[in-house]
């Protein structure tokens, strides 16, 4: 299409630039623009409103949030679909010649099942800052918020045992776990009510990214403050760290990203055994 | 590594997340959602991605499809936000976009044109802002005619009227 002055159409212009007309056409337009001042004129203008858009759409994508908890999230929520609803398998077809092929089939992607799903609990240990929801579903005790509330040593108590710990590393498939690493955490934390509990455990690794176990720590402290001045139900409290706790910081903290005073904000203890 | 043969399916979805995520969320985010509604739509492109792929659908044009699951999401979430909106108030100023924040460096001259340029593209209908942020992201123009349901003629119309728009922002 060209425009009234017999010059190409600021469309053509740019569908040249952008390599979307090859051939012939290609051909034809490129030689009016071989003999048109102006409509080089005019593509270079074209071609400079491109960097200049680039530059500022490039400025908004350097302030996207880190990759590292979306991506060990997504991987989490994989496995957990591929645990919960195998991909079905075809019919084995009436021929018994094609139906041993098909048996022989099925049985290679139960063998490639579980092996998917030994790797990546191997790949999921000590990598997500999210427990393994079967592993981990948490467990809470029986308390009243006023027996949580009025106790003034809650920062200190239920150290975890060793072999306790030990436990939960064999279950996250953690072999020899390297010291002050991780933070053997409570799921729902005994200061809310949480149980001494496997259940309740989980190795929560220091270097997964930003959501980190020192995050976790001032989550948990901040829900605490919340549950005793009435500001929000224990219950829910307990519910909010069992179902997801990132999602729960980012909706009590108000923020998408952790706060750089909580990342290296820490309550509990490393496990350093 | 206990897998024998090709890389699973899980792996590639990942590493499609790796190479998609930000542009995608940068799209979504365009579109008006806050960051975490961005993250959400991302996580269900992707865990529908890894379903289609498990069905064994077509794998052709996986970017244009990513983007296009992710537009029709993005939609659908904004006029949820919308609704919630109307309903309890706008909690707009607690949401994190990832609209620029102007910082002194940009404060100086060449930053006035870039604003310039944002407050002209945020005046364009929506189809037009959609198909330049797309372009923007790398896509050809039959995956951005098949993003927003429009004709290949439609893209190239649009991407000329938008940058001919743009490019005459020093004389406004």
């Amino acid at each position: 299409m060209w425009n009234e002055d017999g010059h190409l159409s600021d469309a053509q212009l740019v569908a040249i630039a952008d390599w979307e007309i090859t051939g012939r056409e290609a051909r034809r337009l490129e030689g009016h623009l071989t003999a048109c001042w102006h409509c080089r004129s005019r593509r270079a203008e074209l071609e400079r409103t491109i960097g200049d858009y680039v530059r500022a759409h490039c400025s908004e994508s350097e302030r996207a949030p880190s990759m590292d908890e979306p991506r060990a999230r997504l991987l989490a929520k994989l496995v957990e679909l591929s645990a919960a609803a195998p991909a079905a398998p075809r019919p084995a077809p009436p021929n018994h010649r094609l139906g041993r092929v098909a048996y022989g089939s099925a049985a290679a992607c139960l063998v490639l099942g579980i092996g998917l799903v030994l790797y990546f609990s191997v790949l999921r240990a000590g990598a997500t800052p999210i427990p393994d929801g079967h592993l981990t579903p948490g467990a809470t005790r029986i308390v009243t918020k006023e027996d949580l509330c009025s106790s003034q040593d809650f920062k200190s108590f239920y150290p975890i045992p060793a072999r306790v710990a030990f436990s939960v590393f064999e279950k996250y498939q953690i072999q020899d776990p390297r010291p002050r690493s991780y933070e053997v955490d409570y799921l729902i934390t005994p200061a809310l009510g949480g149980a001494e509990d496997i259940r309740n455990l989980w190795p929560q690794p220091y270097a997964s990214g930003e959501w980190n176990a020192h995050v976790k720590d001032a989550l948990e402290d901040h829900l605490r403050d919340l549950v005793c001045t009435d500001q929000i139900d224990l219950e829910v409290a307990q519910r909010d760290l069992a179902s997801n706790w990132i999602n729960a910081y980012r909706k009590y903290f108000k923020t998408t990203r952790p706060l750089p005073d909580h990342v290296a904000f820490s309550v509990d203890p490393p496990w350093e055994h | 590594m206990l897998v024998p043969g090709p890389a699973p399916l899980e792996y590639e979805i990942v590493e499609l997340f790796t190479q998609f995520r930000n542009p995608l969320l940068r799209y979504v985010s365009a579109l008006g959602l806050p960051i975490a509604d961005g993250e959400e739509v991302v996580q269900e492109v992707f865990l529908a991605l890894f379903q289609h792929l498990r069905q064994g659908k077509p794998r052709t044009n996986l970017k244009g499809w990513v983007f296009r699951v992710g537009h029709n999401l993005a939609l659908k979430q904004r006029m949820r936000n919308g609704r919630r909106e109307k309903l309890y108030g706008s909690d707009v100023a607690n949401s994190e976009h990832l609209a620029p924040e102007p910082n002194p460096e940009q404060l100086f001259a060449g930053s006035r044109r870039r604003e310039k340029l944002l407050a002209v593209i945020k005046e364009l209908p929506e189809t037009d802002r959609c198909c330049l942020y797309l372009r923007a992201e790398g896509l050809r123009y039959r995956q951005i005619a098949d993003v927003l349901d429009i004709s290949l003629g439609g893209v190239s119309e649009m991407l000329g009227r938008t940058l001919a728009r743009l490019s005459k922002v020093e004389e406004y």
